[in-house]
């Protein structure tokens, strides 16, 4: 009787961790969104404008909060299954292509092909070489030039998979990835209105640039409507990108580490496809078509933010830097030397193909 | 069977952008 009821509580334990969990970011993203209001209109000191703190921002913030306090009181790991960035930012990104013209998607996909070809080379090798340099295991720097060349989290995940690396070794990453992409969610915006970048080189900037979705839609949304479309579209395309590598690695990986004959299949490019993109075309092209009026339109604009607030909050909560005093400083001094070579990169390359190459208007 | 993320946040999505085509959702409920 005891074995048969073991598994049961456990079940329901996971039930009630969930809604407890997912109750208490619901909770956080309401919070947020009351912030912004409070502070939206206000002047800053050092002329910040008040639109710079967004509700990415209070959202990542009140998340950190709630991490800290959860861990103190012991209950972070049971509440932790109603975290759910991915889950959230995907949906937010799908309700997004209902907002967006397919044309955009096509011109602008044209210069975030060229640009992810780009980014995601120069990048994933400077950073596998680095990571060389300063001796870090294959593993290791095959995840990180992975994250930091593709789009952090998941694409971490992907090629974890790909190169076989340990579990200490994602978890390492995952939070050197939001460690630097929540600082620059701020910062990059703040940046390109020094330089007073037009919203679709801007976006196609952070897209290139900021290393996690969640922080690249976050830098939009604070930069403008325009910004967050592009760098969605772009971060997006570049995510696209994730199979291949995914495949590339593993084929490495068996090869020439391992030695081994057989070879990966390339289905993997398939399986590591992020599925979501095509919701977010299908999305698009219901709204071109006509088929999504001005008041649901409306309505679902909405909900994708609402469902971006839920995703930042989840980001700030699933923070987790235990890992770091294990691993050393060595792997983070790397990746700080190839996030800035990747923003300076991203920088001139945005520039290029969207300011002249490929010149997105909407 | 266990979901893929990725499908299941296209499901949710599209649920979400039916109930507002048909007008259970108003804009004003979920005012951001």
């Amino acid at each position: 009787m005891t074995t048969a009821k073991a598994p049961a509580k456990a079940q329901s334990n996971n039930l009630a961790g969930f809604l407890i969990g997912l109750a208490i970011v619901v909770v956080l993203a309401f919070l947020a969104r009351w912030l912004k209001i409070q502070v939206y209109g206000a002047k800053l000191p050092l002329g910040i404008p008040g639109r710079a703190l967004e509700y990415p921002l209070w959202a990542a913030i009140l998340g950190l909060i709630a991490n800290w306090v959860l861990k103190t009181v012991n209950i972070y790991d049971f509440v932790k299954p109603g975290f759910r960035t991915e889950l959230f930012l995907k949906i937010g990104l799908v309700l997004l292509g209902a907002g967006i013209s397919f044309k955009v998607i096509i011109t602008a996909a044209g210069g975030a092909i060229l640009q992810g070809i780009i980014m995601v080379t120069a990048v994933f090798f400077f950073s596998w070489w680095l990571g060389g340099k300063f001796g870090l295991a294959d593993s290791l720097r095959a995840v990180m030039s992975t994250a930091v060349s593709i789009c952090g989290v998941s694409a971490a995940i992907a090629a974890a998979g790909s190169v076989l690396a340990k579990k200490e070794e994602i978890t390492y990453i995952t939070a050197l990835v939001i460690v630097t992409a929540l600082p620059l969610m701020v910062i990059a915006p703040l940046i390109a209105g020094a330089l007073n970048m037009p919203e679709p080189i801007a976006g196609a900037w952070f897209g290139g640039n900021v290393d996690t979705t969640a922080a690249v839609v976050g830098a939009g949304t604070i930069y403008g409507e325009t910004a967050q479309k592009i760098a969605s579209i772009v971060k997006q395309t570049q995510n696209a990108l994730i199979g291949v590598v995914a495949f590339l690695l593993a084929l490495y990986f068996s090869v020439v580490v391992e030695g081994k004959k057989e070879r990966p299949s390339a289905g993997v490019i398939w399986q590591r496809f992020p599925k979501f993109v095509l919701g977010f075309i299908v999305a698009s092209l219901l709204f071109t078509f006509g088929l999504i009026a001005k008041d649901p339109g409306s309505a679902i604009a909405a909900m994708k933010d609402w469902a971006f607030c839920l995703a930042f909050v989840c980001m700030g909560l699933e923070l987790s830097v235990v890992q770091f005093k294990k691993m050393g400083w060595k792997p983070v001094i790397v990746y700080l030397i190839v996030t800035l070579f990747n923003t300076l990169l991203a920088l001139a390359v945005s520039w290029l193909i969207f300011g002249w190459l490929f010149p997105a208007s909407l | 069977m266990k979901i893929n993320e990725d499908w299941l946040a296209v499901i949710i999505a599209f649920a979400l952008m039916l109930l507002a085509i048909v007008g259970v959702i108003a804009p004003a409920w979920v005012k951001f």
